[in-house]
């Protein structure tokens, strides 16, 4: 579903992606972790097509993303939670989502259809639907993200750190919610610093130090390494 | 009422809708690309001369008297153009600064403003001179003591109806939901399939195609155009814009009718106010910046810089 293969990206004069390779198959669930700074968030900006490679190659659903280009990715089957949400603050949770269900283009869905399982799936949705996104709370907004992500019924979500800043509690409420997305057999890639939460739902994981992949594995074997436990545990 | 404070009235709203048609494009270009369109004023003047060479062209090829009906299409003619010409400016000039520091595009915008001025001198035949514009109806209305002209009500309703068009469209279509996402997050925007580019070329063909409508006004108002009208207009629709709050559209059109209110109130109090208009305005503009540096209804958008 996501192959990115040997990308290289640069601010400025700055290195910063090295030769990062990784891929989520079909319906698999993958995490990406890494320390702050260590080039998270480039990843999700060169995987969207928001920041250009220099070198190698990014294809989502068997496209280049080069060719086709930020805009079409949503037609193509990808959900996006970019980091902080960046939930648009002045318009409606309702608007937020139109927005989102029209860029994926799928004449077989139904807006109030889609609304309604986006609903039943985030119950504090219901009653918010014309409020300004920008007045809710995190928790809140964190789930209107969730869902503007999933109401196109993507095969691919991108989440970057979606989790950040929300309450134990909710956090743990909202893995339960990513897991179920996993267990409707869509494709996540789940950036994430928790690493104990993120591979405990995720099948496999990169590890991200400088720009550069030092570590991938099967979760429950980067849960035993000596590095993750030292970086994290 | 008093026949005088009635007549203070309908010039305050005449000035303060012209003044509104020109700012609202200032707030609505810098909200949905964050530029100062500083030329905004000119490109907006280039409608009466386009108006004008319609109505030249009409009467010379077709009816040799077009009267209103002619003047009517012209103006349409030149809203269009003049909206067109707007989207021409984005693509030519506004779009290499897309990811530049705001300086440079106020620069580049405050040259281009020069640029559209010579061009409406050197192209329109002895355009160094004020040329005659016609008004677009010299009836005049008896109520009581008080003279309406005609022409009053034509600019105040066109404006009013203007501004509902555009909060509509803003505020209740798929096009004006897209442009409010792409002033709030251009990158997310394009997440969600839109062109900012597209939204732009869409932007700047409505800020534009409302200034000219605008101008039109202005130079009927007057009953002359001069080449280098759009300087001052473009100062006062730019000041209006950013007194209300540069990005709201509200604050534009209050800020508009503020500085529509000095003007009117100078120019009727002060002996031999029209000469000391512009003292005046631009003082509120200073006092309101001094009080307000985000205008009254802006969010606080220049602390960032
Ligand atoms: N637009 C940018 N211009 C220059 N440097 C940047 C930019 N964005 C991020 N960086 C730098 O690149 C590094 C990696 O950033 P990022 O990918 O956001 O890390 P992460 O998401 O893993 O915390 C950081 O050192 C950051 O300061
Ligand atoms: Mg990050």
């Amino acid at each position: 579903m996501l192959e990115m293969e040997r990308v290289n990206t640069s601010y400025g004069t700055v290195p910063m992606l090295r030769e990062v390779s990784l891929r989520v198959g079909e319906g698999e669930m993958v995490c990406l972790l890494g320390p702050n700074g260590a080039g998270k968030s480039t990843t999700f900006n060169a995987i969207c097509g928001l920041l250009r490679a220099e070198s190698g190659q990014v294809r989502i659903a068997g496209r280049d993303v080069r060719d086709c280009g930020t805009e079409a990715l949503a037609s193509l089957g990808v959900g996006f939670v970019p980091e902080g949400r960046r939930l648009f603050p002045t318009l409606t949770v309702r608007e937020n989502l139109r927005l989102a269900f029209d860029a994926a283009r799928a004449p077989a869905l139904e807006f109030a259809a889609q609304i309604e399982k986006m609903a039943q799936l985030f119950p504090r949705i219901r009653e918010r639907l014309d409020q300004r996104s920008g007045t809710m709370s995190g928790g809140e907004q964190a789930m209107v993200a969730l869902a503007r992500a999933l109401i196109g019924e993507p095969r691919l979500v991108v989440m970057d750190e979606p989790s950040l800043g929300l309450s134990p509690k909710l956090i743990d409420e909202y893995f339960q919610i990513v897991a179920r997305i996993r267990d409707q057999g869509k494709a996540v890639l789940l950036i994430e610093q928790n690493a104990e939460t993120a591979l405990s739902i995720a099948e496999r994981g990169y590890l991200l130090v400088r720009g550069r992949i030092a570590l991938q594995g099967a979760s429950a074997d980067l849960l035993r390494d000596d590095t993750i436990r030292h970086m994290y545990l | 009422m008093d026949a005088l404070v009635a007549q203070h009235l309908l010039n305050w709203l005449v000035l303060g809708s012209i003044y509104t048609l020109v700012a609202l494009g200032f707030s609505l270009l810098f909200g949905v690309l964050d530029v100062i369109h500083f030329s905004h004023g000119d490109v907006s003047m280039a409608a009466p001369f386009v108006a004008l060479a319609v109505i030249q062209a009409v009467t010379v090829t077709l009816v040799p008297d077009g009267g209103t009906a002619t003047l009517i299409l012209a103006i349409l003619a030149a809203t269009l153009v003049v909206g067109l010409f707007g989207v021409l400016v984005d693509w030519l000039v506004i779009r290499r600064f897309r990811a530049a520091p705001a300086m440079m595009a106020l620069v580049a915008t405050v040259a281009l403003g020069t640029v559209v001025r010579e061009l409406i001198r050197t192209l329109y035949p002895q355009g160094s001179n004020p040329k005659p514009f016609p008004a677009l109806t010299t009836e005049v209305l008896r109520l009581g003591e008080v003279a309406v002209p005609v022409f009053s009500l034509i600019v105040i309703f066109v404006s009013v109806a203007t501004v509902a068009a555009l909060f509509w469209l803003l505020n209740r279509t798929p096009v004006g939901l897209r442009i409010r996402a792409v002033a709030e997050d251009r990158a997310v925007a394009r997440l969600m399939a839109i062109r900012p580019d597209r939204i732009f070329a869409i932007t700047f063909f409505i800020a534009s195609a409302i200034g000219a409508v605008g101008a039109v006004f202005f130079a009927s108002h007057a009953g002359v155009v001069r080449f280098d009208f759009g300087v001052q207009l473009g100062l006062i629709g730019f000041s209006a814009a950013v007194i209300g709050g540069l990005g709201s559209m509200q604050g534009a059109i209050l800020g508009s009718l503020l500085i529509a209110g000095v003007d009117t109130t100078v120019q009727m109090t002060i002996p031999d106010g029209a000469s000391y208009r512009l003292v005046f305005i631009f003082a509120l503009v200073i006092l309101v910046l001094v009080l307000k540096p985000s205008g009254v209804l802006g969010k606080p958008v220049f602390e960032k810089v």
